[in-house]
């Protein structure tokens, strides 16, 4: 008995001294951190990036993840590419295109003299290859890009060597926004396709700034430069994508220097990574964080009980306190870097005691909020301490909130199912077209539109604004596509996140872009 | 340990309930840390009731409303306003674990009487009836012990979704080989004693002789068991609170406080290491007051 006793002891003491361990650790870490600059300055020609999920997939046609296209974008190019740092359109592999009045048909002039890195030629004919495989018709179940880029082509002909005409059904503005997209659009080595049975996955062939090394699966992703690229060839010899699981391990790794930049951390680790000499980047992101109501059924049918219900949430603080001021609270579900974004329109103010008063009289009082458990790239505090924050509003208005979390999966099959009156979502836009974001609540997908919401006059600014040419008059129509949004209060536009990256101090030249995320031919690293 | 049962069953046998519990308190009370364990304990049942009745009667005794947020006040380190900070969504933590005691407490004699109760029930009958009845019994409570307790409540919480009455469903379904062993083991060699043989042939009924008979012999080892098990049982609803499968928000429990502040470990290490010692402390109570409630059911330790 006695024996037990000094067990007990023995563990309290252990206990204690993990706590007081907690406290001091951080000095422990800067010590290593020392020790491994000097051995990562022998290897300045390798840069390495630690993500946190393996790649789905290195077939541009195959992926749509974040993961994969951070590493798809150093490997291969499109016809047309985003701007450096905005999403505006220019020439890649095409030097110039032409579209015709009625905006049906797209002749691209190909740049001459790019090889893939199998040494073959790029030219019109390896283009109709690659967006042949993708028509409708043609393109597989897993092609998850090929119906949002190419659904509107009717077909696509190689005039001559280097000129290639694509033909739509129907005008659709968005589209060239669309070819510059990493996921889809890029073209890959014809050979290649053929020697891999029309997928690249493992054994990816493109015309970029980088060349496919190997693909340890779960471990790294290996890319090499691309000595023979047409264009500024990239600075560093070579570079790693190291799947590093773990945010807190990928933080260690980023400053003990087994990794030189890292991506997916949140406002808790900053302190730890701006301690160990590191910088924290914040780049804008194309992304909305939202609340959605659900519109069909329950207490938020009501447009008023959806009004009430933003008004008792103080968005500007909550953002504010969860994202310590990383991520930008949003007014509007249009990022504020999208055309037609419009800072006067904003949802309904704050002002719990209207809340209160209205929902009194409404007679909502008890309501179930579903959430994920994860985090995401939107909402990096994960969506439990979101759901959280807006239950503690909501309390202070007479709203009691029942919150279920789910992981992801499980998450969006009941979303889709409608059994919530409030649920959280986001998005990440994909080629800069406010059409991609405003288009959300127009279609009748419930994975898409999760608070059901239809409006025939929304329907209406959305279809006009697809045929309607880039210019003032379109970005009035989603424009107006957002007044409604705030006056109807389908969704409460919660937060706009920024891209946050660990970089280490020695590293140059870095950015994320909104669209196709990391190009690293830039980088330096001293 | 059977010789050591039958000692104290004879020696019960002998004695007055009156006297044998002040000799019980005699031996606890040389035991320093079985004392401090005790205090600790009646400490922890005043709080949790003091909060519970307050609550019941709306009066604000603690600091704050442990629930209710305030964003505009998150991580605050502790200071004369909020003695233990704030946690991410600005609750004052000091406030959240006098409350989170209640439920701790609730949870610890919940499960304990919940496994008890059938512990006992299967323990006995099995241990009595012997043959067939007894090999089913003691082989299923096998194949629960042989899976890890909190692997076993994990699946259960699974199956059976968030809750804090879940929470109890699923521990205690965990804790219940625990006592039937121990019942089972008792039963066997009181069912032998001189006693009990009288009893059945002056014509009692089977249930009689094991409620009014045989168990009250083996209340000791039970006792001594459900104190500990109090400390296991609140160890476990940490550990599913921790990982999230505990209560429904924004109720106060320790694990699940603890669990949501693991992400500020270094930025607001206070978050975590309050509840942590709630923890530790209501578990360190406990265990040493069954410690030492042990050595004094001990007939061996007590007549030293």
């Amino acid at each position: 008995m006695k024996k037990r006793l000094l067990c007990v002891l023995l563990t309290a003491a252990m206990a204690m001294t993990l706590a007081a361990g907690c406290g001091n650790s951080g000095g422990g870490e800067k010590k290593s951190e020392k020790k491994t600059t000097s051995s990562s300055s022998e290897t300045s020609d390798t840069l390495i990036f630690a993500q946190g999920a393996d790649p789905r997939s290195l077939d541009p046609a195959f992926a749509d993840d974040g993961e994969s296209t951070k590493i798809n974008t150093n490997i291969y190019e499109g016809l047309v590419q985003y701007a450096a740092k905005t999403t505006e359109i220019e020439p890649c592999l095409a030097e110039s295109w032409d579209i015709s009045e009625d905006g049906l048909t797209y002749t691209f002039h190909l740049r001459e003299g790019v090889k893939f890195h199998d040494g073959t030629d790029f030219n019109a004919e390896a283009v109709k290859y690659n967006f042949d495989r993708q028509l409708p018709g043609k393109a597989t179940e897993d092609m998850p890009y090929a119906g949002f880029v190419f659904a509107p082509v009717k077909d696509v002909v190689a005039d001559d060597e280097y000129t290639v005409t694509i033909h739509l059904n129907e005008a659709q503005t968005p589209f060239l926004a669309n070819l510059a997209m990493i996921q889809g659009s890029p073209i890959v080595s014809p050979k290649a396709l053929e020697e891999n049975n029309g997928n690249v996955t493992k054994s990816p062939c493109g015309t970029g700034p980088y060349k496919f090394v190997s693909w340890d699966t779960e471990q790294s992703v290996i890319l090499e430069r691309n000595d023979e690229y047409w264009g500024e060839p990239a600075k560093m010899k070579n570079v790693i994508f190291k799947i590093i699981k773990d945010n807190s391990a990928r933080v260690i790794a980023l400053n003990n220097g087994e990794a030189d930049i890292i991506d997916g951390i949140d406002a808790t680790v900053v302190d730890q990574i701006k301690e160990a000499g590191n910088t924290v980047q914040t780049d804008e992101a194309m992304m909305t964080n939202y609340m959605a109501f659900n519109t069909t059924d329950g207490a938020f049918k009501d447009k008023e009980a959806r009004r009430a219900i933003c008004a008792a949430i103080n968005v500007p603080e909550m953002v504010e306190t969860l994202y310590q001021g990383y991520d930008v609270p949003a007014t509007t579900f249009l990022p504020t870097s999208l055309p037609g974004y419009d800072e006067s329109i904003k949802p309904a103010e704050y002002d719990p005691e209207a809340a209160k008063a209205k929902l009194g009289e409404l007679g909502v009082t008890n309501i179930h909020i579903i959430t994920y458990s994860n985090p995401r790239p939107y909402n990096t505090v994960g969506g439990q301490k979101l759901a959280e924050a807006v239950q503690g509003y909501l309390s202070k208005v007479g709203v009691e909130c029942t919150i279920d979390a789910y992981d992801w999966t499980t998450f969006k099959t009941i979303a889709q199912g409608g059994d919530f009156d409030l649920m959280f979502a986001g998005w990440g836009g994909d080629n800069g077209d406010p059409d991609n974001f405003m288009n959300l609540l127009a279609t009748d997908d419930p994975s898409m539109n999760y608070s059901h919401f239809h409006s025939d006059k929304y329907n209406e600014l959305i279809a006009k604004g697809v045929i309607t040419p880039v210019g003032e008059e379109r970005s009035a129509i989603y424009t107006e596509c957002e007044k409604i949004i705030a006056d109807e209060a389908p969704i409460l536009p919660i937060s706009h996140a920024n891209f946050m990256c660990g970089v280490a101090k020695n590293v140059d030249g870095f950015f994320y872009h909104v669209a196709c995320g990391t190009k690293l031919a830039g980088v330096t690293k001293k | 340990m059977a010789l050591k049962k039958t000692a104290a069953v004879e020696l019960t046998a002998q004695e007055k309930p009156e006297s044998e519990l002040k000799s019980i308190w005699e031996s606890l009370k040389l035991s320093k840390t079985a004392v401090i364990g005790m205090v600790i304990i009646i400490l922890l049942i005043l709080i949790a009731l003091v909060t519970f009745i307050t609550e019941k009667m709306g009066i604000q005794i603690l600091p704050y409303n442990p629930n209710e947020a305030d964003m505009s006040a998150s991580f605050v380190a502790p200071c004369a306003e909020h003695w233990f900070g704030t946690d991410e969504l600005g609750r004052d933590i000091f406030s959240r674990i006098m409350d989170g005691t209640k439920i701790s407490l609730f949870v610890g004699f919940s499960v304990v009487i919940f496994s008890m109760f059938f512990g006992i029930i299967l323990g006995a009958v099995a241990g009595y009836k012997g043959g067939v009845i007894d090999t089913v019994i003691m082989r299923f409570m096998d194949i629960m012990l042989s899976i890890p307790g909190i692997l076993f409540a994990i699946t259960l919480m699974a199956a059976l979704g968030k809750g804090l009455d879940k929470a109890i469903i699923a521990i205690g379904i965990v804790s219940i080989p625990e006592y039937a062993r121990i019942v089972r083991g008792s039963v066997l060699s009181a069912k032998e004693s001189d006693y009990t043989q009288a009893a059945r042939v002056i014509g009692n009924k089977d249930i009689r002789i094991i409620f009014k008979h045989i168990l009250p012999n083996v209340i000791s080892p039970i006792i001594v068991r459900a104190t500990l098990g109090i400390s296991g049982a609140i160890l476990d609803t940490a550990a599913l609170g921790f990982l999230g499968l505990g209560v429904q928000p924004p109720l106060a429990e320790w694990g699940d406080m603890l669990g949501r502040a693991k992400g500020y470990i270094f930025s607001a290490p206070y978050t975590l290491v309050f509840p942590g010692l709630a923890i530790t402390l209501a578990v360190l109570a406990f265990n040493l007051f069954g410690d030492g409630l042990s050595d004094a059911l001990d007939p061996k330790s007590r007549k030293r």
